[in-house]
């Protein structure tokens, strides 16, 4: 019941927190129902009412966690005859903005009753109906609109935690106005994830606009979004957000290779493993078990032995979401986790990707990583930098002026913001991009043509062969790719 | 023949007499579907690359074609058939109750084959339930895909109830007048079978026509498919709000086709001129025209809306469709279908039932093709076309053109061994025949004796124009004069 009454609530007006009436954002109704279905059952009817009113003030922020167990547990012990206190022990693992009334019911499940006299199954129906109700609570007035904290852990979210749950957001600040289109980053990506030939999770267009002969750059990785719609659409929840950072990730050993998640992401990044992958596993440092066996591991255990061997395949839940995907799988840009993951410290620390270093070690710093929660991260930093030598209004207007002495040249009232001109990809489209770019966006009329470096020059150190359109190469060479390759190369 | 008496013994004659042509189409579509298995092993073996997909933006290509355009073909088949089934029973149309079980019968083959697309679309088809069902009840909140799942399996489910509800009364009633081999089937499906389940199942048949006939706009065809496209943001020539109506008209278009195909050769192999009547054909052509004026009505309005001032995108997405040889040919054959029904509507004269079989031919060439173009067009000219590769390229291998014959092959396959089991004209159909002609409370007695084609047709096509078969009242009545008389021939 829970997942469609929520949502049913999500389009309602929101209901204020308590009224005089009664305490239950459903109403004064609800809340008898509930009570008269509460005294059915041995469940101390009064208990439950104000145990369901604090449970809704705990979710509110009004009082704190600490508040609300001590305040109950003196109660349930009485009421539940338990001489330990397994319940409230085990509820204080839950986090209640996480809890549904399902989760809330699978972990009193758990709840083991010591105490024979109580049947296990009377136990169950007062507290199923104690917890469905504090758990229509928590729903109710949970304010985030994320039905989706809900999932349990082996299940994978859709949205990043909310500002103050998650750890980062990763992102990135990409200066198109550096950039010179000399391909480093596209290189540093393939070397770092071992990408089939013309899956080019990062890509940069060389473009020209309306009014202007010069050629424009745009770096196009992965944008990370927020909202991204390729997880919403996922029919397995392969491609997902990770909560505690942002970002987007696909779960290769989910992943039925339906291909929604490309046809949704409206940036066209996804790469679709079509055929065999041109890097064979064995060369990619990973990890000698089975997702499984990685996944049942514990956490500080799993960390070590990814660590260990510089792991770049897992990340840190135990997941194969990292390097280019095997065989009728979806891939993109996956912000290097083993590097956010501190799996491979030695030759990528965290807060650092490979297309950013490839682009700094070829002396252009375009491509600014880190948290964008962070102020104090390298892409704001970075931008507020920018925004700083930027030109205002007012400057530019006076020095306008200046040269050509003209009254008309009088500016505007100046106003104080920055001129420098940013803007994020399809912003209309609400998918929330994590990606800002400095610089100008490419118009309606702006054409692709033919950039500086050309993509079948670059070499890497896998030796697979890099194309720009990956069609051409599936059609014509994929198949027969490994003893055609010179002869590929050289068209 | 124009005076035969149509019986329970005509029914069952297909499961008794195997011509020579039985085991020829037996032969050749099996040795069909056998080589285009082979070919989807090849597919397994090799993967989709061996397809002409690519990955849409830079990749060059488009990542669904022929095999999704296949897939809501099929779909459309099958939900428009089970919705003349549902309209059959639900509004006492008599007059197609010979072609009722024909329409379920083919929404369960056409329903087998869709999902069948689904599988060779998959990129690992392996997963399909590891992945599905465990992140299941989270996925069917927010992707279109679970949905789809659903509804698909809800329709399966529904539609093979409802098959097997009205079978089990014709097999309990013909379980002397079949070959011995099925009896130990036929016991079977009569498990704990009274003849007082006869109005209980009558009722839940209509409860079920009356869900489907409800449901099918808004859940399937005219919902939850075209939601699959018109609720991504990423692809313009997929949005908007005609995507319903438009995808149900074309269902039923093709399902009626379907059945007109179908009846046909029936009619032809078990001479059942006198069970499926040319007047059924008459008006089944004449729904086709309605139905067929429906698609290229909302077609006009598509195209309306996507040029005439228009933004950038839905114009050059609706400019690439209209100009493009496979729509203008679909439109074509729409329009000289069009141009049949409404002449032999006016002159009944120019009416013949293979001309009523070419058209319907024509009208699931046409479809396919819109359904496949609709796909390809929409993925050619996404929101975001910058990447030079946009529009890329599609034309489908030929793996992916083999698959349509070889799962037209295959549902073909179906209905012949289906043929040989069961009879595939309900028995209702063959009573009602009877009750039908001595009420004669329909004014329309030309049921039994449209067969010679004399001076009745004049008059009778004129009715058809109006009188669609559509009978409200009286439905109860006739039920119950037909349950007294089954009584009867039962004996
Ligand atoms: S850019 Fe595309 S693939 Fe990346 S998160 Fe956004 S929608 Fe998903
Ligand atoms: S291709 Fe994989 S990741 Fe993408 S939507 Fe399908 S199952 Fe999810
Ligand atoms: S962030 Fe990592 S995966 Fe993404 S483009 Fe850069 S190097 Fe490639």
């Amino acid at each position: 019941m829970s997942a469609d009454d929520a949502n049913d609530r999500q389009d309602e007006p929101r209901h204020p927190y308590e009224t005089d009436e009664s305490f239950h954002p459903l109403g004064k109704e609800w809340e008898e129902q509930m009570r008269d279905e509460l005294e059915e059952t041995d469940f101390d009817a009064d208990l439950g009412m104000q145990m369901a009113r604090d449970a809704q003030r705990l979710v509110a922020g009004e009082i704190t966690e600490e508040e609300f167990y001590s305040s109950y547990h003196d109660d349930v012990e009485e009421e539940f005859d338990v001489d330990e206190r397994p319940v409230f022990d085990d509820i204080e693992n839950i986090d209640f903005d996480e809890a549904t009334d399902e989760s809330m019911l699978e972990s009193l499940k758990d709840v083991d009753f010591e105490n024979e006299d109580i049947s296990r199954r009377k136990m169950m129906k007062k507290m199923g109906a104690g917890a469905a109700f504090l758990g229509y609570g928590a729903y109710a007035t949970y304010e985030n609109q994320n039905t989706d904290d809900a999932v349990p852990q082996d299940i994978s979210g859709i949205r990043p935690a909310g500002e103050g749950d998650r750890d980062h957001r990763w992102g990135m600040v990409i200066d198109l106005e550096r950039c010179d289109g000399c391909l480093a980053c596209v290189t540093g990506c393939i070397n770092e994830n071992g990408t089939s030939t013309g899956a080019n999770w990062m890509y940069v267009f060389t473009y020209e606009d309306e009014d202007t002969d010069q050629q424009n750059f745009l770096v196009r990785p992965c944008q990370h979004c927020s909202n991204a719609p390729c997880a919403k659409v996922c029919p397995v929840r392969a491609r997902h957000t990770r909560e505690n950072d942002g970002l987007v990730l696909t779960d290769y050993e989910t992943c039925i290779g339906c291909r929604y998640c490309q046809v949704a992401c409206p940036y066209g990044v996804n790469y679709f493993g079509w055929g065999e992958p041109d890097v064979p596993m064995e060369q990619i440092a990973h990890l000698e078990a089975t997702p499984d066996e990685v996944q049942a591991m514990d956490p500080d255990e799993r960390h070590d032995a990814l660590r260990d061997v510089q792991d770049h395949v897992y990340d840190d839940r135990g997941r194969w979401v990292d390097s280019r995907p095997p065989q009728g799988v979806m891939g993109k840009c996956t912000m290097c986790p083993s590097r956010q993951d501190e799996h491979t410290p030695d030759h990528g620390p965290k807060g650092t990707v490979a297309c950013m270093d490839a682009c700094d070690e070829a002396g252009m710093s375009a491509i600014h990583f880190g948290d964008m929660d962070d102020p104090d991260s390298r892409p704001n930093r970075y931008l507020e930098h920018r925004k700083d030598v930027e030109e205002s209004p007012g400057d530019k207007a006076e020095r306008i002026a200046e040269e050509e002495e003209e009254d008309w040249a009088d500016p505007p009232a100046p106003h104080h913001t920055t001129q420098l001109s940013t803007f994020k990809l399809l912003e209309d489209l609400n998918t929330q991009p994590n990606i800002t770019y400095i610089g100008n966006e490419p118009g309606p009329e702006a054409e692709q043509v033919e950039g500086p470096v050309r993509y079948s020059s670059l070499s890497n150190d896998w030796g697979v062969e890099v194309v720009d359109n990956r069609k051409e190469h599936l059609d014509y060479g994929a198949q027969a790719n490994r003893s055609n390759q010179e002869q590929e190369a050289d068209d | 023949m124009a005076t035969k008496e149509s019986g329970p013994e005509d029914i069952v004659r297909p499961l008794h007499n195997t011509s020579k042509w039985w085991y020829i189409a037996f032969g050749i579509t099996a040795a069909i579907s056998l080589v285009w298995l082979t070919i989807y092993g090849y597919q397994l073996e090799e993967g989709l690359v061996i397809t002409a997909l690519s990955d849409w933006g830079s990749g060059g290509g488009v990542t669904w074609g022929l095999y999704i355009g296949a897939f809501i073909w099929w779909v459309g088949i099958a939900h428009g058939g089970i919705i003349l089934s549902a309209a059959v029973r639900l509004f006492g149309m008599t007059k197609y109750q010979p072609v009722a079980r024909v329409a379920e019968l083919l929404t369960i083959a056409a329903l087998a084959m869709a999902g069948l697309y689904i599988l060779v679309h998959m990129g690992r088809p392996d997963r399909v339930v590891t992945s599905v069902v465990p992140s299941y009840p989270w996925t069917v909140q927010s992707s279109p895909l679970a949905w789809d799942i659903t509804v698909i399996t809800l329709y399966f489910v529904m539609t093979a109830t409802y098959l097997g509800l009205t079978l089990r009364y014709d097999a309990h009633r013909l379980r002397d007048q079949i070959p011995g081999y099925l009896s130990p089937l036929y016991r079977f499906i009569t498990i704990g079978y009274t003849k007082k389940e006869d109005q209980i199942v009558e009722r839940m048949v209509w409860w079920l026509a009356l869900g489907i006939i409800i449901m099918a706009p808004l859940l399937l065809h005219g919902g939850v498919i075209p939601w699959l496209f018109s609720l991504m943001g990423s692809m313009p020539g997929w949005q908007g709000a005609v995507q319903g109506p438009q995808f149900l008209s074309i269902a039923l278009t093709s399902a009626i086709s379907g059945v007109i195909i179908i009846s046909f050769l029936l009619r032809r192999a078990y001479d059942w001129e006198h069970i499926i009547t040319e007047d059924v054909f008459r008006g089944l052509t004449m729904w086709l025209g309605l139905f067929s004026l429906l698609f290229v009505w909302l077609q006009l309005q598509q195209v309306i809306n996507g040029v005439y001032a228009a933004g950038i995108s839905s114009e050059t997405v609706m400019m690439a469709t209209i100009t493009h040889p496979v729509y203008i040919i679909a439109i074509g054959i729409m329009a000289v279908v069009l141009a049949y029904i409404f002449a032999q509507a006016i002159r009944p004269g120019v009416f013949s039932i293979p001309r009523s079989l070419m058209a319907s031919v024509l009208v699931l060439y046409a479809t396919l093709t819109e359904k496949i173009l609709f796909v390809v067009e929409g993925l050619q000219y996404p929101e975001f076309s910058l990447y030079a590769g946009v529009p890329g390229g599609y034309f489908p291998s030929i793996w992916e053109m083999s698959s349509v014959v070889g799962t037209i092959a295959m549902c073909t396959l179906i209905f012949l061994v289906i043929i040989k089991i069961f009879p595939v004209v309900e028995l209702h159909a063959v009573e009602d025949h009877h009750d039908h002609d001595e009420s004669g409370d329909h004014g329309d007695s030309s049921h039994d004796d449209s067969g010679d084609q004399g001076t009745a047709v004049a008059t009778d096509g004129g009715a058809t124009g109006l009188d669609l078969g559509i009978e409200t009242a009286g439905t109860e009545n006739e039920r119950a004069t037909a349950d007294g008389q089954t009584e009867v021939t039962d004996k």
